[in-house]
């Protein structure tokens, strides 16, 4: 029973987790269709930056988390007008070769400025704690970056759903064109959905980077990881993410439990068939 | 019979300069281990020459067929390891392990086939990345393959025919070019066949060749075989060649992007584009990650990788043989 409560309470929180990661691309994909096979790279930016500041300037890395959002946002948009508005357009073979080529460049640059070696923080406030709730042992770390996760869904949700600039997203994301004969200036929207991908995922990898390991190529295992978060909960659809992000989460301890090696074989095969058997996903429209 | 042998050597319907360009090409193929002595150029031709096998067997699928297969890698591993496992354990002769690894990779497609082609896009692309990445995780974690040591070929204390080793890279320079070459003749047919014209017509416009009456799923099933078979072809000669294979060597992720690379450079849907684009990238890729690794300066050569990516995506989707075509078409 105690292990059963273990397993499942921490599978919840590595599912808040991948939710938060996943949330960006599902927004992007979303708004305009598109696959960002990049966003793992995103990610991996926020956890070198609060890898920097940890250990380079001896700051605590939480406060890389209002840094690896702003990075995230300006990498987000940049990519958009230099990069992604370029292949719209083009066929679906460019489209995915495009932001392919985006991973490779964000991972192949982490590689040669910070070389291939496997980093971690060492040191801040959160890093290492551990909190006891009865016989339940959790590191704090987990905790927050759960808990942060709740909160930015929350705030994009209510964003998109309550605010001018969200129901001029959700417009877009619903018909470009009617959108822009409304006066939506969607190459805006485009950009901020970007934007707004890149903040969350950049904060997710700040979040991340205080338990899990930095390397340039960390970034491809949770691209995939986000990319069966969104098919299972249905591409574009943000409440999706969430409900599939706690779904991976445990589908990944469970499985972690009885066959670790495994465990991300599992989430692939999940992909694999949710795609096949339910394309629109769980929650897609 | 005798008009399919002429379909397979026939070059009539492209232009002369095409038949100049690829009989020299041939004669330069052909001459090359005589004149070039140096060790690193002729291990740099043959694996030119097995990538340009590779993309003109991709090119069926993602280029003629317009489906982006990401997983091309796991196929490359069935022949591999088939190849080294059958003459590690029983000492099969390399001539018998070549069937066996193609006719698996062939059953293995056929298997995943059906429900992944239910799916298009992005959904597809997806689909087959993962499906090569579940093969990859568990030929690690199988003991019986391996696992992540990977397999040795032992090697043999006389050159011998039968299994593939010789006592010089020459030998292997040919191999891999009669094999290129039964390929390349084999595209040349399939570009002009009944099937080959299907595909197009699918690539082109789906529900347009769906009313008139192709079978869109079967079409696409039947290339997605031939397109792992001819992986699977190229790994076992991988095998023999390297000796010595690896998950990581044979099957990661990067072999299939490269590979649909190869093809997207020089120019997906054209009958020289794999080429092209393997006589691009292999160099770079060998002389530039030898320079700049022994430079220390570690990414760089991926960084330009991504780049020439990235521009190809956006300005020149239809590669470098795209650029030719519209030069051409301007005269």
């Amino acid at each position: 029973m105690e292990l059963v409560t273990q397993i499942v309470l921490y599978g919840i929180l590595m599912g808040l987790i991948f939710a938060l990661i996943a949330l960006g691309l599902s927004l992007i994909f979303g708004v305009m269709n598109i696959v960002n096979f990049a966003h793992g790279e995103f990610m991996m930016v926020g956890m070198y930056i609060a890898y920097i500041l940890s250990t380079t300037l001896h700051l605590d890395p939480l406060i890389a988390l209002p840094i690896a959002a702003a990075a995230g946002y300006l990498l987000g948009v940049m990519s958009y007008h230099l990069l992604v508005h370029h292949i719209l357009r083009g066929p679906m073979v460019a489209q995915l070769f495009g932001t392919f080529g985006l991973m490779l460049f964000l991972r192949y640059l982490a590689m040669f400025i910070f070389t291939p070696d496997v980093r971690s923080v060492g040191q801040g406030i959160l890093v290492g704690k551990t909190i006891s709730l009865g016989w339940l042992t959790f590191d704090v770390s987990k905790f927050v970056a759960a808990g942060l996760s709740l909160l930015l869904f929350a705030l994009v949700y209510l964003m998109i759903n309550r605010t001018k600039l969200g129901r001029a997203l959700k417009a877009t994301s619903l018909d470009a064109e009617a959108a822009q004969y409304m006066g939506i200036d969607t190459k805006k929207m485009n950009a901020l959905a970007w934007g707004i991908g890149g903040a969350t995922v950049g904060i997710a990898g700040a979040l991340l980077a205080h338990f899990y390991y930095v390397t340039p190529t960390v970034g491809m295992l949770f691209t995939l990881i986000a990319f069966a978060t969104v098919a299972l909960g249905g591409f574009g659809s943000i409440v999706g993410a969430f409900l599939a992000g706690l779904i991976i989460g445990l589908i990944m301890v469970v499985s972690g439990q009885y066959v670790s090696e495994l465990k991300f074989t599992f989430i692939y095969i999940v992909y694999f068939l949710v795609v096949v058997f339910r394309p629109r996903g769980l929650f897609g429209w | 019979m005798r008009q399919v042998l002429k379909n397979i050597l026939s070059l009539e319907d492209r232009p002369r300069s095409e038949k100049i360009g690829f009989i020299i090409f041939i004669v330069i193929i052909l001459v090359f281990p005589w004149v070039v002595e140096g060790s690193y150029a002729r291990a740099v031709m043959i694996k030119f020459l097995l990538f340009a096998l590779f993309g003109l067997g991709w090119n069926l699928i993602g280029g003629y067929g317009g489906q982006v297969d990401l997983g091309q890698a796991k196929n490359v591993g069935f022949g591999a390891y088939a190849t080294a496992l059958m003459m590690v354990w029983w000492k099969v002769p390399f001539w018998l392990t070549l069937l066996p690894g193609m006719a698996f990779a062939t059953a293995e497609s056929f298997a995943v086939a059906y429900p992944m082609f239910r799916l298009r896009g992005h959904y597809f692309a997806i689909a087959t990345l993962c499906v090569a990445l579940v093969w990859k995780e568990l030929f690690v974690f199988w003991d019986w393959t391996g696992g992540a040591r990977g397999v040795e070929i032992p090697i043999r204390p006389t050159p011998d025919f039968a299994y593939m080793q010789f006592g010089s890279p020459i030998y292997y320079h040919y191999f891999i070019f009669l094999l290129f070459i039964a390929q390349l003749l084999f595209m040349n047919w399939f570009r002009k066949s009944k099937l080959g014209y299907q595909l197009q017509a699918i690539r082109d416009n789906e529900e347009a060749a769906a009313s008139l009456g192709i079978n869109v799923t079967n079409t696409k099933v039947i290339t997605y075989c031939i397109t792992a078979a001819l992986g699977a072809m190229g790994g076992s000669f991988m095998a023999a060649y390297y000796l010595y294979i690896d998950p990581d060597f044979v099957m990661p992720l990067d072999l299939s992007i490269l590979i649909a690379m190869t093809v997207m450079v020089g120019g997906a849907g054209s009958m020289w584009g794999p080429i092209l684009g393997a006589a691009i990238l292999i160099p770079l890729d060998m002389y530039l990650g030898a320079w700049l690794g022994g430079q220390k300066r570690l990414g760089i050569d991926y960084m330009i990788y991504a780049l020439i990516m990235m521009f190809i995506a956006a300005r020149e989707p239809k590669g470098i043989w795209g650029v030719f075509e519209r030069m051409r078409r301007r005269r």
